[in-house]
């Protein structure tokens, strides 16, 4: 049977007053109520719960939800020497922004930033919690370079200090790390600097499994490549990137996939027939088992009572899966 | 609820007034959210759990579930309310039909095509009713523009059927987004003005509108509007004469890079003030009225 994961975001609030406890938390330390020790705290309440919610609903590889990241960019960039964080800007075709990183000396790494907060998201959950890192080509593309002034020598830069941190996570007990190159489905022709700079993280991760994860849209006319990068697992966004369907069931995959099968931008709700059906389209092509279904992107564009239903849905067609395959 | 509003936008519009702010607005006191505020005024649409757009901020954001259809007007008895307490123009506005689109789960048409022109269809009968009654300006505010490149023709066209054959003077207002990858659409807009945010894209764009000039009037942003700090006057002054480089006094508007609902009313108004008064200070030192 095909196992189910997540790519990274979970919404961090929902409708109940109990789900709002992290946006109050929040509005509280804006106001200057509470401190930092205080809102992680509730920060930490969070992450329990999105935990709890993917473990009730029996999702194989789970995630922390990113709750305590301001964005996909900031928040490890600015914890990197040299970089300072500046004003809004649109996250990708999203109606979310980020902060936008700038770029003003030579980049490193000075201590982990993700380690206590996977130990423990880990030490929470049942199922193992894959760390989620963005890839150092999509952090060099966003952000506003003023020292390197080439996107390649600040993504290998960033390269070096992603794995270093990944190298803390897995020393930390962490068996699945995924990067996410998004970037890729709007720049195909990064495609060698994704590779080059993951074998420069791949060095880092010693016997835990590797995954890279590109989303947003399709990744089509790279495929037949991007099947050959350095990394142990591929993840694929199946619905805005639903061209890249073709080429998959063309190809297929010598390693195993995350099929981002179930929308994760609208609330329409699949039926997981149709998914199951998707994927087992695919059982020659690819090795079913020691592949996944996800959704389609991070859960953080729905809302929460609508991201629980897709993971349900998602859930329930890799039954059907086990099922018919 | 309806009274407290009302107080509220007359406070407003009372403060634009004394601080000598020259074309109003009504401070959108009644709507929880610009897209939703438009959806669950039409039909078709339910309106889903909150979504985050950044940092702290949610909204709840509308879902497509049937055909849109209007009811009658949606914000023209607000307009008519606030400028009735003015002798100045007041601004109406109309949240675009591209970021309607953009910002609404879609159950129903199945294109993002197909939903934007059937949001332009409804909101070009409301932009025709806000003139009818008596809005002199009428803004239509597309934060989602630079969303998706490719469809930049599509928000062209969405846009051009709500302002087709208006008279009053119409503005396109569109704010964090990539400007570079968008500015050659910029004169194709079919709007008489174009309301940027400047200062927290840090002017970055004045050098490129001194190689391609902007045909239409520009509404220049010159405080940040996601900042608490409240810009000093001679900061704000800096920033219009950068303006003024490039674009005549004539075609040149000054406002805030976006609504100020994210601030304190201390903030806001600071800000306002300052803006107001760097203004009038470059006014006086040119000799412009």
């Amino acid at each position: 049977m095909v196992q189910t994961t997540v790519v990274g975001t979970y919404p961090r609030i929902g409708e109940t007053f109990e789900e709002q406890a992290l946006r109050r938390g929040i509005a509280r330390l804006d106001r200057g109520e509470i401190g930092e020790a205080d809102l992680q705290v509730v920060e930490r309440d969070t992450v329990r719960d999105v935990l709890r919610e993917q473990n009730e609903i029996g999702i194989d590889l789970v995630t922390d939800g990113q709750i305590s990241w301001y964005d996909s960019q900031s928040h490890f960039a600015g914890k990197l020497t040299s970089i300072e964080i500046n004003g809004l800007v649109r996250y990708f075709d999203t109606n979310t922004y980020y902060r936008q990183p700038v770029v003003s000396g030579a980049v490193g790494w000075k201590e982990p930033v993700f380690v206590d907060e996977w130990k423990f998201a880990q030490s929470n959950s049942k199922a193992p919690v894959k760390a989620v890192l963005t890839g150092p080509v999509t952090l060099a593309s966003l952000a506003l370079d003023k020292h390197y002034r080439s996107k390649k020598t600040l993504a290998l830069d960033l390269a070096t200090a992603i794995g270093e941190e990944v190298g803390t996570l897995v020393q930390a007990g962490a068996s699945h790390v995924q990067i996410d190159e998004p970037i890729l489905t709007r720049h195909p022709n990064d495609l060698s600097l994704v590779s080059e700079s993951l074998e420069r993280i791949r060095s880092h991760k010693s016997s835990a499994t590797l995954t890279l994860f590109t989303f947003f849209g399709d990744v089509a006319t790279i495929y037949k490549d991007l099947a050959e990068v350095p990394a142990d697992i591929l993840g694929l966004d199946l619905v805005q990137g639903s061209a890249t369907w073709t080429p998959l069931a063309k190809h297929g995959s010598t390693k195993p996939l995350v099929l981002g099968l179930v929308d994760a931008r609208n609330t329409k709700e699949e039926d997981p027939a149709a998914i199951a059906k998707k994927a087992l389209d695919l059982k020659s092509a690819i090795d079913l088992k020691s592949s996944y279904l996800s959704p389609s992107n991070g859960l953080e564009f729905l809302p929460r009572d609508r991201a629980r239903k897709k993971l349900r849905i998602l859930r329930a067609a890799a039954k059907k899966v086990g099922v018919g395959a | 609820m309806r009274t407290l509003e009302e107080k509220a936008t007359s406070e407003w519009i009372r403060f634009q007034e004394e601080i000598g702010i020259d074309i109003l607005v009504d401070g959108e006191q009644y709507r929880g959210d610009m897209a939703t505020y438009f959806a669950e005024n039409l039909e078709g649409t339910e309106i889903s759990g909150l979504v985050r757009s950044y940092g702290n901020r949610y909204y709840k954001k509308p879902i497509i579930v049937d055909e849109l259809k209007r009811r009658g007007p949606i914000s023209v008895d607000w307009f008519t309310f606030a400028q009735a307490q003015t002798e100045r123009p007041v601004k109406g506005m109309i949240t675009g039909p591209y970021t309607m689109m953009d910002w609404s789960f879609d159950e129903y048409y199945g294109s993002r095509a197909d939903a934007c022109l059937a949001f332009a269809k409804l909101l070009h009968e409301e932009a025709v009713a806000l003139e009818a009654a008596g809005a002199k300006v009428v803004q239509v505010d597309e934060p989602a523009l630079s969303t998706r490149f490719d469809e930049l023709p599509l928000l062209v066209k969405a846009v051009g059927i709500v302002t087709k054959g208006l008279t009053a003077k119409t503005v396109l207002h569109t704010c964090y987004g990539n400007y570079n990858e968008i500015f050659d659409y910029f004169n194709q807009l079919p709007v008489d003005q174009l309301d940027l945010e400047m200062s927290n894209s840090g002017l970055d764009l004045l050098e490129r509108f001194k190689r391609e000039p902007l045909k239409k009037e520009i509404a220049f942003g010159v405080v940040d509007v996601h900042s608490h700090v409240i810009e000093p006057e001679s900061l704000i002054r800096e920033r219009i004469e950068k303006a003024l480089t490039i674009f005549s006094p004539a075609k040149l508007y000054i406002d805030p890079d976006c609504g100020l609902k994210t601030r304190s009313v201390e903030e806001a108004q600071g800000k306002l003030r300052n803006m107001v008064a760097a203004a009038r200070a470059v006014r006086k030192a040119r000799g412009l009225t």
